[in-house]
């Protein structure tokens, strides 16, 4: 049965995000507070969710490489790595490389109970992995094709990993062919434990309900947002059970797509050991 | 590793304990985050024992799991009580922590605590009482007849009554919901019946055996004996459904007390 491999140090899953940093990310956000630009949501996605996922991993006084995870970024005329400071130029790291290595780490307040029905000030660190551009057009396919050469290899050295996970995170449309096309050869590829799969974070500048994990194109408000439904694939059983253990409106052919809302709760639909029910999410 | 059997030959009750162990596959003993005690209670009518079971996704989660077992049989309550009398394990988890140079990540893991489920047993005059949060498991086994019957599981029933995120005890804080996650159970125990004491992995495993037909609780009881018959087991399991996790079983035979004990 596929997507029962086992993650751990020696058999780490894999999580790549595409990111659009087209001219159009400069445009609002209409999922969130007025005045926000798209490229400043996806920002703020991408750092929480590797924050996240390094906070995933951490043991004790060190970090355990469960993941390798990639980013690459799409504006202009291509799409390349877009991992910043000591690991530029590199696709996929262990997640420990990213831990160690954010752009900077800010120092900022933040509230929390004083357990006497009080508030306090508490001064947090918050590293930043990226911070929010825009240029040019947008290269989805390219980006695609990228990601399925990246993880053509990837899955040749890890044949029987959990098949990787790509989070394409944009605001809709590609300019460089047929984003549907793409996907399917990225979600071709695979190994012994099952192929890719490919979720689709659509921030756009439509307001509106956000909508989470769909089972069908009905309710979503454009032909962009049709479009990367029917690129997203198919959530495995068990992601729809985590799904909803979480919260999250998932059912059986939930297909990996997201509008206008922040999927958090993405890196949690792979398990790398028990995870306390009573631990909050951030 | 495993010690060898305590018997408590002079206490009212008389148990021989066997305890087993190992650490999940890939991992080194040092990375095992289970946890065991067992001691005679104060007064001597019977004996208190007790598992915990550290979160992976928790850090320092085998020092609180050693901490949540040793406080157990260190403890005289049997009851919802005891999680109230755990500050002085949690100070000695903040005290363990305090001052440690730690990285971003780790520091802010560790502000989350660490958590862990527990199971906690007193036996006593052919009695015992259960204690738990989470998913480690009590199985009650007779030893009347030849396939051996269960007479009690506790608290989970079923395989299927596992998941990867149960409820835990967390090291920071009492939580809010934790009255209502605590359970308690009691029963009464006849000569020869063997109480196992079980972390998720191994508990929701042997209860799938026993589901399927083909409980292993005769050869628990008779050829468990050695690690090395325990690792037996466990290389068994993992060609048939077991779980990689860590695993901790502890295996207590009541005998109803000898003549000569009593008279002492």
């Amino acid at each position: 049965m596929a997507y029962q491999a086992e993650i751990s140090r020696k058999n780490p899953g894999c999580f790549l995000f595409l990111i659009d940093q087209s001219e159009s990310m400069e445009d609002p956000f209409g999922g969130g507070e007025a005045g926000r630009r798209k490229a400043e949501e996806l920002a703020t996605i991408l750092n929480k969710l590797i924050h996240n996922l390094c906070i995933r991993c951490s043991k004790s006084d060190s970090i355990y490489d469960y993941f390798h995870v990639g980013v690459l970024g799409y504006s202009e005329e291509s799409c390349k790595p877009a991992l910043g400071g000591e690991l530029s130029g590199h696709s996929l790291v262990p997640i420990s490389e990213l831990a160690s290595k954010p752009l900077r780490i800010e120092e900022r307040i933040k509230k929390s109970d004083d357990g006497a029905g009080g508030v306090l000030d508490q001064t947090v660190k918050f590293p930043v992995w990226f911070d929010p551009y825009w240029k040019g057009g947008t290269p989805m396919c390219a980006a695609l094709k990228e990601a399925t050469r990246i993880l053509e290899t990837w899955c040749q050295e890890h044949p029987k990993g959990f098949p990787p996970i790509v989070i394409n995170i944009t605001d809709g449309e590609a300019t460089d062919g047929d984003l549907v096309v793409e996907a399917r050869k990225l979600t071709a590829v695979g190994g012994d434990d099952g192929s890719v799969l490919l979720l689709n974070i659509h921030l756009s500048s439509t307001a509106g309900p956000s909508i989470e994990l769909p089972t069908n194109a009905n309710k979503l408000p454009d032909q962009h947002a049709k479009q990367l439904f029917q690129a997203s694939s198919t959530l495995t059983p068990f992601m729809v059970a985590r799904a909803k253990e979480l919260g999250m409106p998932a059912a059986e052919n939930s297909r990996g797509f997201i509008f206008n809302a922040q999927p958090l709760h993405v890196i949690h639909f792979l398990d790398i050991g028990t995870r306390p029910a009573n631990v909050h999410l951030r | 590793m495993a010690p060898p059997a305590v018997k408590h030959a002079k206490a009212a009750t008389e148990c021989d304990i066997k305890v087993f162990s190992c650490p999940k596959l890939g991992n080194s003993l040092e990375e095992y985050e289970d946890a065991w005690a067992h001691r005679q209670t104060r007064t001597p009518v019977g004996i208190r024992v007790a598992v915990a079971d550290g979160a992976t996704e928790s850090s320092f989660a085998k020092l609180w799991a050693v901490l949540l077992a040793e406080s157990y049989v260190r403890s005289e309550v049997t009851g919802a009580e005891f999680f109230a009398q755990l500050k002085p394990a949690r100070r000695l988890w903040r005290r363990r922590l305090a001052g440690r140079p730690l990285p971003w990540f780790a520091s802010e893991k560790a502000e989350q605590g660490a958590f862990a489920a527990f199971l906690g047993v007193q036996i006593d005059n052919n009695r015992w009482t259960a204690l738990a949060v989470g998913d480690c498991c009590l199985m009650q086994v007779d030893n009347v007849g030849e396939g051996m019957r269960v007479v009690e599981t506790f608290p989970l029933q079923k395989s299927s009554q596992f998941t990867m995120s149960p409820y835990l005890i967390g090291s920071r804080s009492i939580g809010d919901s934790l009255n209502e996650r605590i359970q308690i159970s009691k029963g009464s125990l006849r000569d020869g019946d063997m109480l196992l004491l079980a972390t998720d992995a191994v508990a929701a495993w042997l209860l799938k055996q026993h589901e399927e037909g083909r409980p292993l609780w005769k050869w628990l009881y008779r050829k468990l004996s050695t690690p090395e018959s325990f690792a037996a087991m466990v290389a068994y399991g993992r060609k048939n459904g077991l779980r990689n996790d860590d695993f901790t079983l502890v295996r207590v035979i009541h005998h109803d007390l000898p003549v000569e004990a009593k008279a002492s």
